[in-house]
Order: structure tokens, then sequence, then C-alpha cells
């Protein structure tokens, strides 16, 4: 095989047992890898009757075709399991360099089952996995547990690992990986960590061939000629990182603040890319095999660190109306120390400085007040005092000092920095989205804001159905190859299947990659059904379906929720309950009793 | 400023210089410039499809920019222009496939151009080698070919831009006609212009 190794590694971590496993090809080319082949894993073995924290939930890590390529941005790789903040499925994915190291070290995923009795961690070196004694890790941070590891395991290893947020079970836990890229969301951190698994170290030197390289470099050749020639790939991304986004959206009204209760903020500029370029901008940085170098390396007057990316500064700044630049950067680093989510943690903060504001809970909380934000970040990854509750999530938050109105999540899962008022179509992408308030399941600002591929008018509802679905389905297919979406802003499926085609040697055309892409999201959305999901819980938060926003661009607005809705049931060739008709899932192949 | 970019991107596109999807324009304000929108009809051009942002420096609004920027910006950073027009004339663009170099055959063309370079690069589109080696051309030439790809224009004003690729295109036209009648042309004016 080329492009996949043809490998699974399972590691039952109650019994100690490692064995690798062969997929059969249909597996592979019905869900290519990544998310797809981790949601029918998700499927097979993890059912209702299992709790995200308990033994049977497994941690599904997997690599694409493409991953170690030397296709731009394929260094990625995901890990699905059932989110213990939502209930849901969940996937999440990661650049930096461990997919690649995986794919390198001779396998196409990694299965974690069980629960070891002890802290363990796992160390995998070309084909050879281990289960080692990690006490002496417990409790470390995530810089301190990836420098531990290498120093005592030797260089060139990549680590990914969990902070104490994971360690404690903090449901908006993430894992880390090269030391601060993150598998953020849902609460990936706490289901390693009620598997007492604190990290998996991997090195890989096996080569990733391709079945064609001739017709690869062509292709590749064709790719970057669009990356170098696109401004959001060749300038705006690489000059000022995904914060590049702020004031642009910020001028369109589409940056909420103060827990969505405006839709811009006063001072975004403080805050924007330019400004993070001129302040406390040290050097770029990015992942593997990536031309675009978005992330980058940032210092203020107390330290340096990774970030912020643009969901982390609007998330831990504007969500809780602090606009002090050091505050934010200095809450993200320590985010990504604990393993912490950024969105989650932030929009949870926020939830919570509203319900003060509105005398719901007695935190001394309030908007603007940047003094408590750090003391709050590290009480939540240690679950210490009010943190031990917002540990729980926004919506939990909520529920329990009963505003649950205040929550701004989807399923559970907080969400991230978009007024759907002024983009109705990521309105819809939230709403439907199968693992709750995310933006990179459709992302609808593509066409709604940005002209990709071409400009949609935002505040219409008018075909938005069709083209959610059209890029829930193209997304999906991306997170199974698995590339990063921003390659998706410079070049089109057309140029992946062409890609894909060269690597693995199976003919694939763009249309094959909406039908495999259409194949996931319906699983998915089985999978949430059998765990009792309903189209109820395709919603948005009251404020965005009741409350016009107050002023600016898109003043005057609300998510017209229910005709998108109802076009997107049917267009899906699902039942006027949101169910997929049996009809439609053997079309995709999909044999479900 | 709308008023001018529509007009213009409107009557680019029924000429036939562009297509649908192509071509850019841009002026330049000082230390910054409008250039339309990356993906807008230049047909159809609204005033949300101009996108302001720095001659030098980029800022947010870079991610909505022309993919031609780059060059666009080099042009100013070059020359005296202060409005590019770039085009994808179709007999022009024909003819920078088979020529080195376009000379007219027209008596307005010999007037107004005299002579348009054809220039070829290995990637033609927001090409760093086309920034650097462009705006040399057109300190000298009013308007200049990309081969096979399309023309770029300079002008005090967005109209001026025009008129040279709108001439550009009728020269193309009248030398492919008088190639097509297979015919000898009785005056040969045209060869001296390839000294131009």
């Amino acid at each position: 095989m080329n492009g996949w190794t043809g490998k699974i590694l399972r590691i039952n971590l109650s019994d100690s047992t490692i064995s690798v496993e062969k997929p059969d090809q249909e597996s592979y080319l019905h869900f290519l890898g990544g998310r797809g082949l981790g949601a029918e894993y998700l499927w097979k073995e993890v059912g209702p009757e299992v709790k995200p924290l308990s033994q049977e939930n497994k941690l599904i890590f997997m690599t694409g075709p493409l991953t170690g390529t030397k296709v731009p941005t394929s260094g990625r790789f995901s890990v699905t399991s059932k989110s213990p903040l939502t209930g849901t499925i969940l996937d999440s994915n990661s650049g930096g360099l461990w997919g690649a190291r995986l794919k390198k070290a001779g396998y196409d995923g990694l299965i974690i089952e069980g629960k070891a009795e002890k802290p363990v961690y796992i160390v995998i070196n070309d084909k050879e996995a281990h289960i080692k004694e990690a006490g002496w890790l417990w409790g470390k941070n995530v810089p301190e547990t990836t420098e531990m590891i290498v120093s005592r395991e030797g260089n060139g290893y990549s680590v990914a690992c969990i902070g104490p947020a994971g360690e404690n079970l903090v449901k908006i836990s993430g894992i880390m990986n090269d030391q601060s890229r993150a598998l953020g969301r849902g609460g990936l951190g706490a289901v390693m960590g009620s598997k007492n698994l604190k990290a998996i170290a991997l090195r890989g030197s096996l080569p990733v061939k391709a079945a064609d390289e001739d017709k690869l470099n062509f292709v590749l050749y064709e790719t970057n000629k669009w990356i170098k020639a696109n401004p959001i790939t060749s300038q705006g991304l690489p000059e000022f990182g995904t914060p590049v986004l702020v004031n642009l959206f910020n001028e369109s009204g589409i940056f909420p603040s103060y827990n969505f209760q405006e839709s811009q903020f006063e001072d975004a500029d403080s805050i924007s890319g330019e400004t993070i370029t001129e302040k406390i901008f040290v050097k770029k940085s990015g992942c593997y095999g990536c031309p675009v170098q978005c992330s980058r390396v940032t210092r203020t007057k107390a330290e340096e660190g990774e970030g912020p990316e643009y969901e982390s500064l609007w998330a831990l700044g504007p969500q809780c109306g602090i606009s002090d630049l050091e505050v934010i950067a200095e809450a993200n680093y320590l985010c990504n120390r604990l393993g912490l989510d950024t969105i989650s943690t932030g929009v949870t903060i926020g939830c919570a400085m509203e319900m003060a504001e509105n005398n719901m809970v007695d935190l001394g909380l309030k908007f603007g007040d940047a003094s408590l934000l750090k003391g709050l970040v590290e009480d939540i990854a240690y679950r210490q005092g009010i943190g031990d509750d917002l540990a729980e999530g926004s919506k939990s938050f909520a529920a329990k000092y009963g505003g649950e109105q205040y929550a701004m999540q989807v399923k559970g899962l907080e969400l991230p920095a978009y007024d759907p008022r002024g983009v109705q179509g990521m309105g819809l992408g939230f709403a439907t989205s199968n693992r709750g308030g995310c933006h990179l399941r459709a992302y609808m600002v593509g066409p709604e804001i940005l002209g990709v591929p071409k400009m949609v008018d935002r505040f219409s509802t008018s075909g938005k159905a069709g083209l959610t679905i059209f890029y829930q389905n193209i997304n999906a297919a991306m997170d199974s190859l698995i590339i990063c979406r921003f390659i998706g802003l410079a070049v089109s499926e057309e140029y992946f299947a062409r890609l894909l085609t060269a690597v693995t040697g199976h003919q694939y055309q763009p249309q094959d990659l909406h039908v495999i892409g259409e194949r996931i999201w319906n699983l998915e959305r089985l999978y949430n059904l059998r765990e009792g999901f309903t189209q109820l819980d395709d919603t948005l938060p009251e404020r965005l379906l009741k409350e016009p926003i107050k002023k600016g661009p898109s003043g005057g607005h609300v998510v017209n929720l229910s005709p998108m809705l109802t076009d997107y049931y049917r267009f899906r060739g699902w039942d006027s309950q949101g169910v997929p008709v049996s009809r439609k899932l053997t079309e995709l192949g999909l044999e479900v009793k | 400023m709308h008023r001018e970019f529509s007009q213009i991107g409107r009557d680019l596109f029924h000429q036939g210089l562009n297509s649908s999807h192509s071509g850019n324009m841009s002026i330049r304000l000082g230390d910054r410039l409008v250039i339309t929108r990356r993906g807008s009809m230049l047909g159809r051009l609204k005033e949300s499809d101009l996108i302001e942002t720095g001659l030098d420096k980029n800022d947010s609004h870079i991610t909505l920019a022309s993919t031609e920027i780059g060059v666009h910006r080099s042009i100013y950073k070059n020359t005296s222009a202060l409005a590019i027009v770039h085009a994808h004339p179709v007999y022009a663009t024909a003819l920078s496939l088979v020529d080195e170099e376009i000379i007219p055959i027209d008596s307005e063309g010999q007037y107004m151009l005299h002579k348009i370079p054809i220039l070829s690069f290995e990637h033609t589109v927001g090409s760093e080698e086309v920034a650097r080696v462009l705006p040399e051309y057109l300190k000298e030439y009013k308007v200049v070919m990309i081969r096979g790809h399309g023309s770029f224009a300079t002008g005090q004003l967005i109209e001026e831009a025009y008129q040279w690729t709108s001439s550009l295109e009728n020269i193309s036209k009248i030398i492919y006609l008088t190639r097509t009648l297979q015919g000898d042309i009785k005056e040969k004016k045209s060869e001296k212009y390839g000294q131009w």
C-alpha cells in the first residue's frame, strides 16, 4: 500500500496488551483515515452504554493517507472519542510533528483502550511500542512533561501529552502535542486522564512513499503555485498569523464580545494581528511540511510562548471584555501549559462574568477585569474553588446556577469567535455540527466573508443549506486526508483528489471526496442519534435566535435558523426529524442496523 | 471612487478584455492603495469589492485583496503610476503566445503605443518574479503583455490605464485579422517601431 501503512496499533492499558491489526481495504477506501476511520471505529466499538470517562471509552489516534508525505500541511493527525463535555462523537485534529512521526513509525493509527492501574506513558519507536510507568510525570505541565520524556528517551521524539487539566478530568481539557499544538476541543484531555495515560512519545524513521512520485511532484508544483499566489496563504497568515482576521471580522460586525452581547469590540485594534506583530511577535513557527507558517512565538514582558491564535485571542480577550494583549497572551500560554481548550475556557469564563454581573453567581467577576483571568485558568485546571464548576464547561456551569441562556454553546461545546447573526450560514453550520459549536465543520465565513471561492450575501438564508452541506462534506474528507483547512483557501478539492491519487495509486475524483465526506457526516449523525440526540439539539443559544445585534454593520440581525434547517434536512436526504433515511444510507454504503 | 471602478470594470468586461471573474484594477492613494477584491467580477463591482490596504505594509485587508496585489505594489513603488489595470485581452494574449513583441500595424496604435513588449515568466499569477521585472518595463511602456496571461497597463487615472488596455486589444485584433486575410500589407510603417 502507498499512503497508508495498513497497520493500526492497539494498546489495552487494563491488561497491558499491545497488538497490531490490519483494517480491510474497504475501510481505507471508504473512510480514508483520520476523522473518517476514527468515526468507523468508534461506531463499532463504543456504544451508547459507554460513559465517556469510563475505561470502555477509547482514544483513537489516526493519521490520513497524506500524513507524512510531501503534501503541504500534511503533518496532521486526529483523535476520535466520545466527548465527556458533549456526549457526542468527537474528533479533533492537530498539526506539529506528531502525526507524521506516527506514520513514519509504521502505523496509520493507534487505539488506546482500557485504563492503567497507575499513571503510564507510551513510547513508540519504529514499530516497537512499550508502556512505561509515569508516576514521575504525573502533575507536571505540558512543557515539563515533554522535556522530561525527551530527556529520558532521547532526541527525535514527538510527545503528545496531557497537563494537570487532563489529569483532573477537566471536561474542557485537551491533548497537547509538540509542546503547543492542541487537540483542543471537547475534553479529549480528560478522556486520556481517565485512562491514567500521561503521554505518548513517538519516533519514526520509516519512509512514506507515494505511488506515483512524478505525478505527485507535478500536482504539488501546481498546488504550491496557488498557495504562493493567494494573499491569504502567502501574506496574511504568514505575516500576521490567524489574528489577521480580528480587524476584518470586527469591521464586518461578526466579532463577538462580552459573551455575544455585542458583535464588535471597541478595542479590537489593540489585540489585532497587526498589533501582535508590532508588539509581541518574536518569530514564526509552523507545522510539518507547511509553507504558510501561521503560528508565532510571542513574548510579553514576563514570558515567552506560542500564540495566541485567533480563536484563543478572542476567547480570552473580547469574549471576556479584556483588551490587555499581554494578559491574554499569558493566559494563552498558561492554557497551553496546563492543557486546556482556550476557546471553551474563555467562553466559560465569559459566561460566568455575565452571570456574575446579573447577580446569578457571587464571584466578584466582571467583564474587562484582566486581573483575575490567569487565576481563573489555574483554578479550572486544578479544579480549585469555583474552577471546579467552570471545569465542567459553560452549559453545565450555567445550568447549575440557573442561567442556561448565558451559556454560548451548541450541544455543550462552546462557540468560537464568529457572531452568526452576521453570517447566517455560519449559524446553520454551528447548529448542525456533529461535535457541537464548531467553526471548522463548515467554515462558512469562507464564502460569506472571505469570498472563498465566491462571495455570497452573508445576511441571506437563501442557498445556505446547500452550501453548508457542501462544506461540511468536503471538510470531513479533508479531516480524513488529513490536511489543514487553510490549504482549502488556496486550492479546491480538485487538487486534493489528484494529490490523493498520486499518493495512494487509487483513482480519486473530486466527487469521490464529497461522497466520502457525506458518508462520514452521516455516520457521525447516526452516532449522535444512537446516543439520544435529536433534532432539538440542532439549535443555537436563544440570544442568537432572538436578540438582534444592537448596532454596527450586522445591526438588527438574528440567525434565521428555522428555514435553513428545514432545507438542510431535506437536502441531506434526512427526514423532517433529522434522521437519515435508509435510502440515503444505502446510497452511501452505510449498512446500519 | 466606486463609480469609476465599476464603470471601467463593466466596460472591460463588455469589451471582452476580461472574462467573468478575471482581471483587477487599483489606484494609489499616497502610502495606501485601493484594489479590487480577489475573485470579484469587474463587470459588477460593488463597494465592498474595493479593498484598501497599505502600499508597503500589509494589514488584515490583505486577506481580501486581489491575487496580483504584489505586482500592483511593485509597480507603484517603482514607477510614477497612480492607477493600474490588469486584463486578459483575448487577441493580445493569443498574439503573445506566437510573437516576441506586439508592433501595431494600424495608425492609431502606432501613434498611441508604438510597441508592446511581451515578457515570459514561469509563474504568471501573483508572481514575485513578475513583480520584480515588470515595473522596469512599465517605466518605459504604457502597457506590457505577460505571455499567455494578460496585460498590465498604468496611468494617472484608471481611465487612462483602461485606454491603453483597450488600444492594445484593438491593435491585436487588427494584426490578427490582417494575418487571416493573408494579403500583403501595403504600408510597412510598423517595422521601425520594433526599435521603440
